[in-house]
């Protein structure tokens, strides 16, 4: 069949069609009248034009790809172009396009009303984020419009399928979200579910899906329905939700309940965990003040009525009151109310709303802190001396009652009071090796440190310090506890255990020592004596057997004396017992003593003076004792003198009761810390591989002990490298 | 033999003088340290016999041996010590110092005098 545009024309005119016939460029060769109303100027002027001189630029493109892909073999071809008009604005044509002998034949319906609605939908679709959807029963065919593909984030190009759309949910819900359209196929009963959905781009979001079903002859022939992306509000129902669970926790967690005192009614309104919390009937939603009170502490009543009393009366808007409130299990726990007053205009209380706080276990905590503080600071009182305890930066944090007693009265500061570091607050001679101590505690290691300290009356205290770490939940040091025992008697017995064993070692020495200078005074005379009998049994010349003889005594006579010194030191008791005074003159005893050792003296080479008292006084003494002293003075004298000389002198004339008896020498001087030593029995000064000098060491012991036995005193000087002087103070006879 | 005994007791100094010059000893005594070191410069000495406590402010016996150990002319004589000072523990102590033989006060002459023998036996063999 072949149309001519006569035909077409006459064809369309009754219709409500528009016909157009176009070359396939566009350029518009005849159109019926309809059309007129598409253009805006006069209709002669518009052949020759192109159609694309009249639709809106966004369908000029695909006008153009229509036309370049028509072919005669096509059957028609479907698109709408917008064309704007004078009269009704812009207008929606839907043409079917055929191609016919190089001609395009557009056939087009007015379609305005309805792409009206539907840019209107697609706007609505686009605001309320909502697609629309269809699924076919029989085929299993389901399709998305452009909403849905959207809220998907996925590509229009892609067909969905029923598997496609049910990949969008997270794989351990598909079965479930399968199940509401067989349900609905099956129950024909409309549904609506909120799902969780993974988009295209791997967004997630929560959509609401509205499915409704069409019925023919009681199937379900055909479903509607939408899809509604959720999310925003979703998760603002969420957030409701998690803040309504956080208040509700919150309330549950700190055991609270509100309450509400209607003023007028007298009556308290209770919420749900208040009843809860105090075993109220729930079903009652007020309480009267009368059974709000027999649930009070009888104890605690007066106070809290009182309390209210204020709180009623008071300025401002906030108060609070605690009180014990009896529980639901028997007993009375803890209360604090935290609350807030309603007045009127005229200034009165109407209602009293508040926050009641179960505080039952913080209150026992207070106590048991409380008591544990106490406790604590008893066994910081009691446990050690001082204790103390610092924070990291050495600030003291707590001590005990003795150590703020100290710093206080050292330092005029109260470290309870005020921040103090304790290195400045320490005794001086602490502070050489706290800052090492305290760093090695700061890491961890526990230190201990013995330290002196002078007590504020001047006795020394000994202390250990013990520096220990103390760790914070995180394993840090959070604090040092420094605490100090006192190790005095410890110390004190420590040093007298070390003094003894000074002093047995030394008597040790001094033991061994007097039995190698007894070995050698017996053994010097002894090997004269012994070779000398040798000699004499073969010596014939009475000369030479006369010289043997003499060094035979010299040698018995230094034996004997040296036998004599360790028989004569005997008790002082003993002594006394079989002492024998008589009246002698003094210049003569000391005389014959200084006789004895002229000699000796002068063999030394040494000057020896004796200088007398012209007044001749006489003492009462035993001869023994007295010259057996001055004689060993005398020859200690001259064994410890090498130039120079010794002068005995004897004066009484200046003194009225006594006789001053003093031996001076020019010898090599004791030194200071032996002089008090001297007089004790076997000490020599100048022990060493071998001794320089000869003796026993009991010759001055004994001297001092014979003139105190004869009421005398011996006192004595000396300087080193200069000589000593010895006074024997000797009572006279009147 | 040439002997040097340095000795401040005059008596065990006579007295040891006699017992070895009967041995055909030569002794020469010295009364302290610093004769002795005269004594040892002067004499072709064979033996030195030395006591160890020497007087008040003296050079002592071991003092002295350290002083022949440092002269070359001494390097060669055995030096003794003779002394009183006989506890136990006393001769170790001396021979530690480097005195060749230990003699105890009262002197053991048979003992001395067989030692002294030994060494002019060994001189003669040389």
């Amino acid at each position: 069949m072949s149309f001519t545009l006569e035909k077409y024309g006459i064809s369309t005119e009754k219709t409500l069609l528009f016909l157009f016939i176009l070359k396939q460029d566009g350029k518009i060769v005849s159109f019926n009248d309809r059309c007129e109303l598409l253009f805006p100027f006069d209709k002669n002027k518009v052949k020759g034009k192109f159609i694309t001189d009249y639709i809106i630029d966004k369908d000029v493109p695909l006008f153009l790809n229509l036309v370049s892909n028509l072919s005669d073999k096509d059957s028609f071809t479907s698109l709408s172009l917008n064309f704007p008009t004078e009269n009704q604005g812009i207008v929606s044509i839907k043409f079917d396009f055929k191609l016919h002998n190089n001609l395009i034949y557009a056939t087009g319906i007015d379609i305005t009303e309805e792409s009206k609605k539907y840019r209107a939908l697609l706007t609505i679709s686009r605001l309320t984020k909502t697609g629309a959807w269809y699924f076919d029963p029989k085929n299993d065919e389901i399709s998305w419009s452009h909403g849905c593909y959207l809220i998907n984030e996925l590509s229009f190009d892609i067909p969905i399928t029923r598997e496609k759309e049910i990949s969008f949910y997270p794989k351990d819900n598909r079965a479930r979200v399968e199940n509401y359209l067989n349900e609905l196929i099956k129950n024909r009963n409309p549904y609506e579910y909120t799902e969780k959905i993974i988009t295209e781009k791997g967004n997630e979001k929560w959509i609401k899906v509205v499915g409704q079903p069409v019925i023919y002859k009681g199937e379900v022939i055909y479903v509607n329905g939408t899809i509604t992306d959720v999310t925003d509000r979703y998760k603002y129902i969420e957030k409701l939700k998690y803040s309504e669970e956080t208040k509700h926790l919150a309330l549950k967690g700190i055991q609270s309940g509100l309450f509400d005192y209607h003023v007028k009614k007298n009556e308290v309104f209770y919420s749900m965990d208040f009843k809860k919390m105090l075993g109220l009937p729930l079903n009652q939603d007020f309480v009267s003040e009368k059974e709000f009170r027999k649930m009070i502490h009888p104890d605690d009543l007066e106070k809290m009525l009182k309390k209210r009393l204020k709180n009623f009366n008071e300025e401002g808007n906030y108060y609070y009151n605690d009180y014990r409130l009896k529980h639901l299990n028997g007993g009375y726990r803890h209360y604090e109310v935290y609350g807030f007053r309603r007045k009127n205009s005229k200034g009165e209380t109407t209602r009293m709303i508040g926050n009641l706080i179960d505080v039952h276990q913080k209150k026992n905590n207070k106590k048991t802190i409380a008591e544990s503080k106490n406790r604590l600071q008893a066994m910081v009182n009691n446990g050690f001396v001082y204790t103390i305890l610092l924070d990291i930066k050495g600030k003291i944090l707590m001590t005990d009652e003795k150590s703020v007693k100290i710093i206080k009265r050292d330092f005029n500061v109260d470290p309870t009071q005020v921040s103090c570091r304790f290195i400045d607050v320490m005794p001086l001679n602490f502070k050489n090796s706290f800052a090492h101590e305290f760093n090695e505690a700061l890491k961890g290691n526990i230190v201990k440190k013995e330290i002196e300290r002078i007590a504020h009356k001047g006795d020394s205290q000994w202390l250990e310090a013990t520096y220990t770490p103390i760790f914070d939940q995180e394993k840090e040091v959070n604090s040092v506890l420094v605490s100090f025992h006192d190790i005095t008697e410890q110390k004190l017995a420590e040093m007298t255990i070390k003094e003894s064993h000074i002093k047995e070692q030394e008597l040790n020495n001094l033991k061994s020592n007097i039995l190698s200078n007894f070995s050698h005074e017996i053994r010097t005379p002894l090997n004269g004596i012994m070779t000398v009998s040798t000699l004499l049994l073969d010596e014939e010349e009475p000369e030479e057997r006369e010289k043997l003889l003499m060094y035979l005594e010299q040698s018995k006579n230094r034996l004997l004396d040296t036998i004599n010194n360790l028989s004569n030191y005997s008790e002082v008791e003993t002594i006394k017992k079989n002492i024998n005074l008589e009246k002698l003159d003094v210049n003569y005893t000391i005389e014959t003593s200084y006789r004895q050792y002229k000699h000796m003296a002068e063999t030394k080479k040494l000057t020896y003076q004796l200088e007398l008292d012209q007044t001749s006084p006489q003492f009462n003494i035993d001869k023994n004792l007295f010259s057996t002293a001055l004689n060993n003075i005398i020859l200690n004298a001259i064994k410890y003198t090498t130039e120079g000389g010794i002068t005995i002198k004897v004066s009484s004339d200046n003194y009225e009761n006594n006789v001053y008896i003093s031996i001076l020498d020019t010898g090599i001087g004791i030194g200071k810390e032996n002089l008090k030593k001297i007089f004790d029995p076997f000490m020599q000064e100048s022990i060493g591989l071998s001794r320089k000098y000869e003796g026993t060491g009991i010759g001055l012991s004994l001297s001092k002990r014979y003139i105190e036995i004869l009421d005398g005193e011996i006192k004595v000087k000396s300087t080193i490298g200069k000589g000593t002087k010895f006074n024997i103070i000797i009572p006279k006879c009147l | 033999m040439n002997v040097l005994y340095v000795e401040d007791n005059k008596i065990n100094a006579m007295v040891m003088d006699k017992m070895l010059s009967k041995n055909d000893s030569h002794v020469i005594i010295a009364e302290n340290g610093s004769q002795a070191l005269e004594v040892v410069k002067e004499e072709n000495l064979d033996l030195i016999l030395v006591d160890i406590n020497l007087g008040l402010n003296q050079m002592d016996g071991c003092e002295l041996l350290q002083k022949f150990r440092q002269l070359d002319i001494v390097k060669d004589i055995p030096v003794f010590a003779v002394t009183a000072y006989a506890m136990p523990g006393d001769e170790q102590r001396f021979i530690n110092i480097g005195f060749d033989q230990y003699f105890s006060k009262p002197v053991n002459f048979d003992q001395l005098i067989s030692v002294i023998s030994k060494i002019e036996k060994s001189f003669e063999q040389q």
